[in-house]
C-alpha cells in the first residue's frame, strides 16, 4: 500500500475528520460525526431547511442561531433532511441540551468560536478536496514529529495533539501502558467494537525485535481517517525506536550500577561485621566519643590515630580504626581496619541536597576495609574536639558526609553515601525481600523499575534467578508492597520477605530468609520468613516430585493395604507420636492400632529406626496430601 | 341567572384562579385573598353582560406591575375604588359593573374587591381566558376596545389618569407603575355591557368557582381543553439570547430544559419570555402561544413560576388551549409567538 495514497484517502471527509484535523479544529462536537460532508449550506432562518440536501453541513447564522430553541429546531430539521451536521456559533448558547439532542437524533452538532461564515468557506473547500486536506495533515505531523525528537512522551504528545478525536497510546510488548493517552488502554482488540475503529503499528527496537505497539483508536467511522492515522503512526516509529535504544542503554546501565552498588554495600557490611574492631559496634571506645545527631555516620579521626579505637557513630555500626590522618591533613578520620587500608582508590562522592558528601574513605578496591570515616566539614584542623592532625570531622546527619577538600577522601564509605543518595536504607531496622520468577526470567531493568515503583527506593539485586533487596519497612508492610509489585510483574512471580534485622551486616541473613520464603510462596503470593512454620515448610515440599519415590518407599505396605487403613494408621501413629493417641484420633481401640502396627512391621518397616520413621512420615504426608 | 359570591364562593374563586396561574407570589396572593375576605360583606353578584342594560358602563380592573411588590408594599385598601372613581370622573358616567382583565390569582380577586367596595356586580367572564403579560393583550383589544382612558391608583394615594394611543399604553404604564411603588390597580377598557358581551371570554369566573371547589379536577378550569405535554425533570434553566429580547416585555427571555421521565424520554425545551411561549420536544415544536403552557410541580401540584423553575424539579407540563379568538390571525399577531419575539 502506498502509504500516502492508501485506500480511503479520496473518500469524502466526515464531520469528525473536519473537527479532528481539518478546518473545524477546536470546535466542540456532540455526536459521532460519522457522516460524510458533500457540501455546505448557510442557514439564517429555519424555512431554508426545506432546500437542504442530504450530506450537507448546515451552518447556522442569524435568527437560526438565535437561541437554544432555534438550534434545537435546526437539529430537528437537519435530522429530517439527513444533513451531515449542524454548525452553530457558540456565543451565548448552552451546549448541554444540544449534546443530549445530538445523541437522541443522531445529528452531529458543532459549536464553533470562529465566524461561522469563514468556517463555512473552509469546510466547503475541505469537502470538495478531501485528499488535499489529509495530505496537509500528514505533512504537519511529520514536521512536528521531527521537532519532537527521540522522546516517547513528546512523540505521543504530538500524535495526540495532531490527531484529536483519536487516542494514541504506546504499549510495551506485554500490552502495558508506556506513554500517550491512558484511555485507549488494553490491546487493540478491546476497542474495535461498537463502531469504534483502531489502528496499530508495531514499533521495533534497534535489533528488529518488537518493542511495543502504537495503538490508536477513536469512535469516528470516517472511512478515510484510519488510513490517515496509520500513516501518521508510521511516521512516529523511527523516533520511538531511537528513543527506545537510548532509554534501554540508560536503563541497563542504571540497573547494573545499582545492583553492583548494592552488592558492594552488602559485602562491606558483611566484612565489617567480621572485623574484630567491628565488634565494638555500639560501644564507643574512642577518646573522642562523638555522636552525630543520633543517627549520623561519624568517624572522627580520633586523638590516637594509631590506637585503633573505635568510635560509635550514633546508632550506626560505624567503627573507625586507626586514623589515616597523616594524609595531607585532608584525609578523613575514617580508619582502615585490618591493615587493608589502601587509600588509593577513589569512589565517587555523591552530593545530596546540597550537602557535600562522599568523602569517606573506603577500602579502595579490596573493599574489605570497613570503616566509615566521618569527614571534616571545612578542612583539616577545623574545630572538632579531639581531632588529630588528620582532621577527621563529623557530619551532622549521617547523610551528608563531607569530604575533606573533596579530594582524595572519597574512598571507603562512598558506597554507603551513594546508597543513601539513592534513598536506600543503610541503617536501622530493615527487612530483606526476594522475588522469584516462577517461569522464564524477564529482563532485570524492567523488574527493577517495577519493584522500586511498588516497594519504594530499594536496591534490586539479581539473586538466584530472581531479584532481592532490602527496605526499611517492617515485614508486614514490605510483604504488602511486594505483593502489589507481583501483580504488576508481567511474569508470574512469588515473593518472600525476611525477618526484620538491625543494620546492614545482618541484611544477608534476612535475605536468606526472604529467599527461603519466596521458595515456599506460590505464584502471586508473598510468604514471610518470620511467619514461616512447619506447615509452610511442609507445604513447600514439591509433592509432585516426591510422590513417586514415596510410593516406592511405601510399596510393601501398600501391597498389603487394600483399603488404605494401614497407611492411615501409620500416618496417625507417626503424627500423633504413639499408638494411644493414634487410636483416639482414628476412633478405634488401642489394641486395634497395635495389631495394625504389627502388620506394618511385618511388611518390613522398622518403626524404631528414626531415619525410617522420618522417611515414612514424609512419604505418608506426600501420598496422603 | 345571577350568582352571589359570598365568603365560601370567594374561597373557591381564589383556589380556582391559581390552578393555572403563573407569576403569582404566595404572599401577595394571600394578601389579596385576605383583602377580598375583609370586604366581601353581603357578597358580590356575578352577572353575564347580557343580563345588564346594553348601555351600562363596564370597567376592567386589574393589578398592574409586580405581585411581589404588592406583598411588600401593602395596599391602603381603597385603591380599586379610587381607580374606578377616577375613571368615572374622567368619563362623566357611573360604572355599572366590574370585569376582569384576566383571572390569574390576584387579577381575579382585585376586580372582586372593587365590585364589593363599590357595590357593583362582577361580570362572569374576562378579557383573556388565560393570562398575557401586556395590558393590550386582551380579547377586549382584539374586539376593537381601547384600554384607555385608564386610571391608576397607587398605594400611597397616587392617582393617574392616562389617555394615549392603545399601542403606547404599556410603554407609558411601566415607568409610572414603577414610580408609585411597583404595583397599582388599574381601571381600564371602559365599555358598554353590549360591547363587553361581544368581546369577552364568557363564563370564566363561574368556571373557576367550580374548579376551585375542593376535589374538582384541575381541567375544569380550562374551558377550551387542556392536555399534559409531558412529565419530566428540569435539567437546566438557561438565560436565552435569542432575538426579541429588545421587545417590550416585562422580563427577560429564558429557557427551561427538561428531560421526560417516562415514555419517549424526549428532551423538552420550554422557551419562556415572561411566560412559557414555546415548547419543543426533541427539537420539534409541540406547543406554542397563544395556547398557555404551564409547569405544574409534581410534588405539590402548584404552578411553578418560570423564575422559580430550577434544575431537579419534577414537573408536569400542561397546555391549555386558548380561546378561539386567540387563534384568529389578529389573535395570533397579538398573543402568538411573534408577539414574544420568536420568529416562527
Amino acid at each position: 500500500m502506498n502509504p500516502v495514497r492508501g485506500s480511503g484517502w479520496a473518500a469524502p471527509v466526515t464531520v469528525a475528520e473536519l473537527v479532528n484535523a481539518g478546518p473545524l479544529a477546536g470546535a466542540r462536537m456532540y455526536g459521532t460525526g460519522e457522516r460524510p460532508v458533500h457540501q455546505v449550506r448557510i442557514v439564517d432562518r429555519l424555512s431554508v431547511f426545506a432546500a437542504v440536501a442530504p450530506h450537507t453541513a448546515v451552518v447556522l447564522i442569524g435568527a437560526a442561531a438565535s437561541g437554544g430553541w432555534a438550534v434545537e429546531m435546526a437539529m430537528r430539521r437537519a435530522w429530517e433532511q439527513a444533513a451531515a451536521c449542524v454548525i452553530a456559533p457558540s456565543s451565548g448558547l448552552s451546549e448541554g441540551s444540544g449534546e443530549v439532542l445530538a445523541d437522541r437524533l443522531g445529528v452531529t452538532l458543532l459549536f464553533v468560536d470562529e465566524d461561522p461564515l469563514i468556517l463555512a468557506v473552509r469546510v466547503a473547500s475541505a469537502a470538495s478536496r478531501p485528499e488535499a486536506a489529509r495530505t496537509q495533515l500528514v505533512a504537519r505531523c511529520a514536521t512536528r514529529l521531527a521537532d519532537a525528537g527521540a522522546s516517547a512522551r513528546r512523540v505521543l504528545g504530538v500524535l495526540n495533539a495532531e490527531l484529536p478525536g483519536t487516542s494514541v497510546t504506546l504499549l510495551d510488548r506485554y500490552g502495558r501502558y508506556l506513554a500517550g493517552r491512558q484511555s485507549v488502554g488494553g490491546p487493540a482488540g478491546d476497542f474495535t467494537t461498537a463502531g469504534r475503529w483502531a489502528a496499530e503499528v508495531e514499533v521495533l527496537d534497534q535489533e528488529g525485535a518488537v518493542l511495543g505497539t502504537l495503538v490508536a483508536g477513536g469512535s469516528s467511522r470516517s472511512p478515510g481517517w484510519p488510513a490517515v492515522v496509520r500513516t501518521v503512526l508510521g511516521l512516529a516509529v523511527a523516533p520511538l525506536t531511537a528513543w527506545a535504544a537510548q532509554e534501554r542503554l540508560r536503563v541497563a546501565r542504571d540497573f547494573a550500577l545499582q545492583s553492583s552498588l548494592a552488592e558492594r554495600l552488602l559485602n562491606e557490611a558483611a566484612a565489617e561485621e567480621s572485623e574484630p574492631g567491628a565488634a565494638a559496634t555500639g560501644q564507643a571506645t574512642g577518646p573522642a566519643d562523638l555522636e552525630a545527631a543520633g543517627s549520623g555516620v561519624a568517624g572522627p579521626g580520633v586523638g590516637g590515630p594509631r590506637v585503633g579505637g573505635s568510635v560509635e557513630a550514633g546508632s550506626a555500626e560505624v567503627v573507625t580504626g586507626p586514623s589515616a590522618g597523616e594524609r595531607g591533613g585532608a584525609s578523613t578520620g575514617g580508619a582502615s581496619t585490618g591493615g587493608v587500608f589502601t587509600g588509593g582508590t577513589s569512589t565517587r562522592g555523591v552530593a545530596t541536597g546540597g550537602v557535600s558528601t562522599g568523602g569517606v574513605s573506603t577500602g579502595g578496591a579490596s573493599m574489605k576495609s570497613t570503616s566509615i570515616g566521618g569527614a571534616s566539614i571545612a578542612g583539616a584542623d577545623v574545630g572538632v574536639v579531639g581531632l588529630d592532625d588528620g582532621g577527621g570531622g563529623v557530619d551532622a546527619d549521617g547523610v551528608g558526609v563531607d569530604s575533606v577538600g573533596g579530594m582524595d577522601a572519597d574512598r571507603q564509605g562512598g558506597v554507603r553515601v551513594e546508597a543513601v543518595a539513592l534513598g536506600w536504607p543503610v541503617q536501622g531496622t530493615m527487612t530483606g525481600y526476594h522475588i522469584r520468577p516462577v517461569g522464564p526470567v524477564g529482563d532485570a531493568p524492567l523488574a527493577q523499575a517495577l519493584i522500586t515503583a511498588a516497594v519504594g527506593q530499594v536496591p534490586v539485586l539479581p539473586r538466584s534467578a530472581g531479584w532481592a533487596g532490602w527496605a526499611a519497612l517492617d515485614p508486614g508492610r514490605l510483604a504488602a508492597r511486594v505483593e502489589r509489585c507481583l501483580q504488576t510483574m508481567p511474569w508470574p512471580c512469588a515473593g518472600g520477605v525476611g525477618a526484620p534485622v538491625e543494620g546492614l551486616p545482618a541484611v544477608g541473613e534476612s535475605l536468606l530468609g526472604a529467599e527461603a520464603a519466596a521458595f515456599v510462596a506460590g505464584p502471586g503470593t508473598v510468604a514471610r520468613a518470620d511467619r514461616m512454620g512447619p506447615a509452610e515448610l511442609l507445604g513447600a515440599l514439591p509433592a509432585g516430585v516426591l510422590r513417586a519415590p514415596a510410593e516406592v518407599v511405601l510399596r510393601p505396605l501398600l501391597e498389603i493395604d487394600k483399603d488404605g487403613t494401614l497407611l492411615g494408621t501409620l500416618a496417625a501413629v507417626l503424627e500423633e507420636g504413639g499408638a494411644l493417641k493414634a487410636a483416639e484420633r482414628l476412633g478405634v481401640h488401642r489394641n486395634t492400632v497395635t495389631t495394625r502396627l504389627e502388620r506394618i512391621k511385618s511388611a518390613g518397616f522398622d518403626l524404631d529406626d528414626t531415619a525410617t520413621r522420618l522417611a515414612l512420615q514424609l512419604a505418608c504426608h506426600v501420598v496422603l496430601r | 341567572m345571577s350568582l352571589l359570591i359570598g365568603g365560601e364562593e370567594l374561597g373557591w374563586l381564589g383556589e380556582g384562579s391559581r390552578l393555572f396561574a403563573s407569576g403569582a407570589a404566595e404572599s401577595s396572593y394571600n394578601l389579596s385573598r385576605d383583602w377580598a375576605g375583609a370586604v366581601v360583606g353581603a357578597g358580590v353578584t356575578l352577572v353575564a353582560p347580557e343580563e345588564l342594560l346594553p348601555g351600562t358602563l363596564c370597567v376592567a380592573i386589574s393589578l398592574m406591575g409586580s405581585t411581589t411588590a404588592l406583598g411588600e408594599q401593602l395596599p391602603g385598601g381603597e385603591e380599586p375604588a379610587r381607580a374606578v372613581r377616577a375613571l368615572e370622573r374622567r368619563l362623566g358616567e357611573r360604572a355599572g359593573a366590574v370585569t376582569a382583565l384576566n383571572l390569574a390569582a390576584e387579577n381575579a380577586l382585585i376586580p372582586f374587591i372593587a365590585a364589593a367596595e363599590l357595590g357593583l356586580p362582577m361580570i362572569d367572564g374576562d378579557g383573556s381566558g388565560r393570562v398575557f403579560p401586556l395590558v393590550e393583550q386582551t380579547t377586549y383589544a382584539l374586539g376593537g376596545m381601547s384600554p384607555t382612558p385608564l386610571a391608576l391608583a397607587g398605594a400611597s394615594g397616587e392617582l393617574i389618569v392616562m389617555e394615549t394611543a392603545p399601542d403606547r399604553v404599556e410603554e407609558l404604564l411601566r415607568p409610572v407603575v414603577l414610580s408609585v411603588g411597583g404595583w397599582a390597580v388599574a381601571a381600564c377598557y371602559p365599555m358598554t355591557a353590549g360591547d363587553l358581551a361581544r368581546v369577552l371570554v364568557p363564563g370564566t369566573v363561574s368556571l373557576l368557582l367550580r374548579a376551585g371547589v375542593p376535589g374538582a379536577p384541575r381541567s375544569v378550569a380550562a374551558p377550551y381543553g387542556v392536555r399534559t405535554l409531558c412529565r419530566g425533570r428540569i435539567q437546566a434553566v438557561e438565560g436565552s439570547t435569542r432575538l426579541g429580547s429588545e421587545l417590550a416585555l416585562p422580563s427577560s427571555p429564558s429557557s427551561i430544559v427538561l428531560q421526560e421521565t417516562e415514555g419517549l424520554r424526549r428532551l423538552v425545551r420550554l422557551e419562556a419570555h415572561n411566560e412559557i411561549v414555546l415548547a419543543l420536544a426533541d427539537g420539534a415544536a409541540v406547543a406554542m402561544a397563544p395556547d398557555q403552557i404551564c409547569l405544574i410541580s409534581m410534588t405539590d401540584g402548584m404552578v411553578v413560576d418560570v423564575d422559580k423553575a430550577e434544575p431537579g424539579l419534577k414537573v408536569e407540563v400542561m397546555v391549555l388551549k386558548a380561546a378561539p379568538v386567540w387563534h384568529t390571525e389578529r389573535g395570533l399577531a397579538l398573543g402568538g409567538l411573534r408577539a414574544f419575539g420568536i420568529p416562527l
